[in-house]
């Protein structure tokens, strides 16, 4: 740790979460530090979606402490549980922000409301500053032309950057992406990745769950590969993916063959 | 058939049956206007309420939906005066019946509209950190509500029909007029006929209506995945 | 409220409740019966091409479909005897209004139910060289069927409410039974609330039939 910029942001301790007897994720320890791009990889069933839902309490943990910014989530009963009440789980999401494999953009309302939605019936900002956040969030994405269009009216890719947009707009200190491209046409998925590309280029502390390797091997800090609800793997992309250890990295490579390291230059 | 068709009674008292019109049209009016807040809260209190409030507005909404409403009629009519010592008229009884009975209905349609929403629009609200009862205002009810706009006019229509039993508590209906006409002239065949084709006229009109609203909803395609 | 509940009038005239409980059932089981086989006809008719067949049958549902139940019955039992050859008594037009509303409602389940049947079906079936009538018997009515039956077991839970209608024209079902006894043992709050009870019994499991059956179609599609 050299620098100033290791403040840590999230920090999992043995985080467990089971579903009736079925144990999903097993004693997770992560420490995230600001502006790291961690990509979360795994076969289906490995729990790398539940361990990113659990991040922000879209799934209750079983077990584990969540830690963001030095803060526990949740109030400590007197046996050591934990009790969530929803104020603060609102408080805690609203400062971390996810992104869905299937975009659930708010239909009924146009892309700028969408992105002022959590400003404004969350975090109560006014009018003047809801609207400068949707502008300047939207410009990021690229989709500040489309603004007043509903959501039926776009694209695959452009409802996803709009779903990226409407989760900055809470200024979050991370953000989560759950198969952000899995939903897509293939010819849409690029777009996408380079949203996300450029967020992790201007610090954004971001954990990624994809299948796309070409990407976490080029924007990726550290990769974790899960298997059975634990970190069987991690470390920086090459290790990771070009010499893995553990058998079951090594398997779950073998069965991503068709991707090319690195990207192909098309310019 | 030899008989002699003679309408001659029905224009004469056709202001009658007119002011009958009027009487079914305001019962149902506020029957609908009580009814379906009273079946949105019925809806919330079963799919979000602890057992508490669950239970109790499940089994108000089986046992409204399960008894003719003439039996619960005459239960507000005849029963509940005698129970709380208080006279109650037909017309009070009459909204009162159809409110409670109309709100069991609404509550059904509210339910099967919020339940119909994606369950990713609940979690992409959560995740922008809203509380339930923001996400319920803002996301879930304005588009289950879109969706549940023919199911409440079909409603409004049945229950149209359905307070045609206030005739039989003397509430003057369109029913209670033709019954009142037809008794005094003997002309039965032409006023019931009449009053048939008045029900017929008003209740066709309202579900051409329905049957154009749901083909322009369903065709404006409102709800992409998104 | 200090109102002293009496329901010993209901024990006593039990059997005469028992009587209605029982014509109520009849009348809904014939309703029920005739209805369900006349709509075939109908939703069949107004599937048809040929217009003298199918704008009759249009006609006749929309009639029954948008006029209200009780109308019907009071004009089977007050106005049609006027032009009837046969006598009407109540049950008859009790009988008439019940079963002609419950054809013209369940002509559209049967329409409805034979359009959701995919075309392809009807194309695999003719392409095996199937006549229109085994097509439709073999292939199609049974899928088709299978999918209306919420729709029809929703019909037979309106049916057996709507025959407290018959109450009005004194035909002697529980409805009307329990107004009866209340007026002889003047005890309306007992005898209406006994009778509301009575009907809650038998029409809740077929409501909860119909919720049950709804369910498992919606996870099946």
């Amino acid at each position: 740790m050299e620098t100033n910029q290791n403040t840590e942001v999230l920090c999992l301790e043995g985080l467990k979460k089971s579903f009736g007897d079925l144990l999903v994720l097993d004693n997770i320890d992560l420490r995230v530090t600001k502006g790291e791009t961690i990509v979360i990889l795994g076969a289906s069933g490995s729990g790398k979606s539940t361990m990113l839902r659990c991040v922000n309490f879209m799934e209750v943990p079983s077990g584990g402490r969540i830690i963001l910014h030095g803060e526990q989530v949740g109030k400590e009963n007197q046996n050591g549980s934990r009790t969530y009440d929803e104020k603060s789980l609102s408080d805690l999401r609203s400062r971390v922000g996810m992104v869905f494999q299937h975009f659930n953009l708010f239909p009924h309302m146009t892309v700028k409301q969408n992105v002022m939605e959590g400003p404004r019936t969350v975090l109560k900002c006014d009018q003047a500053e809801c609207e400068r956040r949707a502008k300047l969030y939207l410009d990021k994405v690229g989709l500040g032309w489309k603004a007043d269009a509903w959501p039926s009216e776009l694209s695959g890719g452009q409802q996803q950057r709009v779903a990226i947009a409407r989760a900055l707009a809470m200024e979050p200190d991370i953000m989560l992406f759950d198969e952000a491209t899995s939903a897509l046409d293939p010819e849409l998925v690029g777009e996408v990745l380079e949203t996300m590309k450029q967020l992790a280029e201007e610090g954004m502390t971001m954990l990624i769950v994809t299948h796309e390797l070409g990407f976490a091997y080029t924007v990726a800090d550290r990769v974790l590969f899960l298997s059975k609800g634990k970190i069987l793997e991690q470390g920086a992309p090459e290790a990771v993916l070009i010499n893995p250890k553990e058998e079951a990295t090594k398997n779950f490579l073998r069965g991503h063959g068709s991707f090319r390291l690195p990207e192909p230059n098309l310019d | 058939m030899g008989y002699e068709w003679d309408f001659s009674v029905v224009f004469g008292n056709f202001d009658l049956l007119l002011l009958g019109l009027v009487n079914t049209l305001k019962v149902t009016g506020l029957a609908l206007f009580f009814g379906i807040p009273l079946g949105l809260v019925l809806a919330l209190m079963r799919l979000y309420g602890n057992k508490a409030l669950r239970w109790p507005a499940g089994f108000i909404i089986e046992f409204l939906r399960s008894t003719p409403p003439i039996a619960q009629l005459f239960w507000f009519f005849f029963a509940l005066p005698i129970l709380l010592g208080v006279e109650i008229d037909p017309f009070s009884a009459s909204v009162l019946t159809f409110s409670l009975q109309s709100s069991a209905f609404f509550a059904e349609v509210f339910r099967g509209g919020i339940q119909s929403i994606d369950n990713g629009q609940w979690e992409a609200a959560k995740a922008i950190g809203m509380t339930r009862n923001a996400t319920l205002q803002r996301i879930i009810l304005p588009q289950a509500v879109k969706r549940m706009i023919p199911a409440f006019l079909e409603r409004a229509i049945e229950l149209m029909k359905t307070t045609t039993l206030v005739s039989t508590i003397s509430y003057s209906d369109l029913l209670y007029q033709a019954n009142t006409i037809a008794q005094s002239s003997y002309r039965t065949l032409e006023v019931y006929t009449t009053a048939a084709a008045m029900y017929f006229v008003v209740i066709l009109a309202c579900s051409l209506l329905v049957g154009r609203l749901e083909h322009r909803l369903g065709r404006s395609g409102e709800i992409t995945r998104g | 409220m200090d109102y002293q509940w009496d329901f010993s009038a209901v024990v006593t005239y039990w059997p005469v409740l028992l009587v209605g409980l029982k014509n109520t059932i009849i009348l809904a089981a014939v309703c029920l019966v005739l209805g369900l086989f006349f709509g075939l006809f109908v939703g069949a008719a107004r599937y048809s091409s040929n217009r003298l067949v199918n704008w009759p049958a249009t006609a006749f549902v929309e009639v029954f479909r948008n006029t209200p139940v009780l109308v019907q019955i009071m004009w089977f039992y007050f106005a049609f005897p006027i032009i009837s050859p046969i006598e009407v008594n109540a049950f008859t037009a009790a009988t008439l209004g019940l079963t002609l509303n419950t054809v013209a409602f369940s002509s559209e389940i049967y329409r409805a139910g034979i359009q959701s049947i995919s075309k392809g079906q009807w194309e695999a079936a003719k392409a095996l060289g199937m006549t229109y009538t085994e097509q439709m018997r073999r292939i199609i009515l049974p899928q088709a069927i299978r999918r209306m039956v919420p729709a029809f077991t929703n019909r037979a839970v309106e049916l057996v409410k709507m025959t407290s209608l018959a109450s009005v024209i004194a035909y002697g079902e529980l409805m009307h039974q329990a107004k009866t006894i209340s007026i002889i043992a003047f005890n309306p709050i007992e005898m209406y609330t006994s009778v509301a009870i009575i009907f809650f019994v038998l029409i809740a499991p077929l409501s909860l039939l119909v919720q049950r059956l709804e369910m498992k179609k919606r996870k099946s599609s």
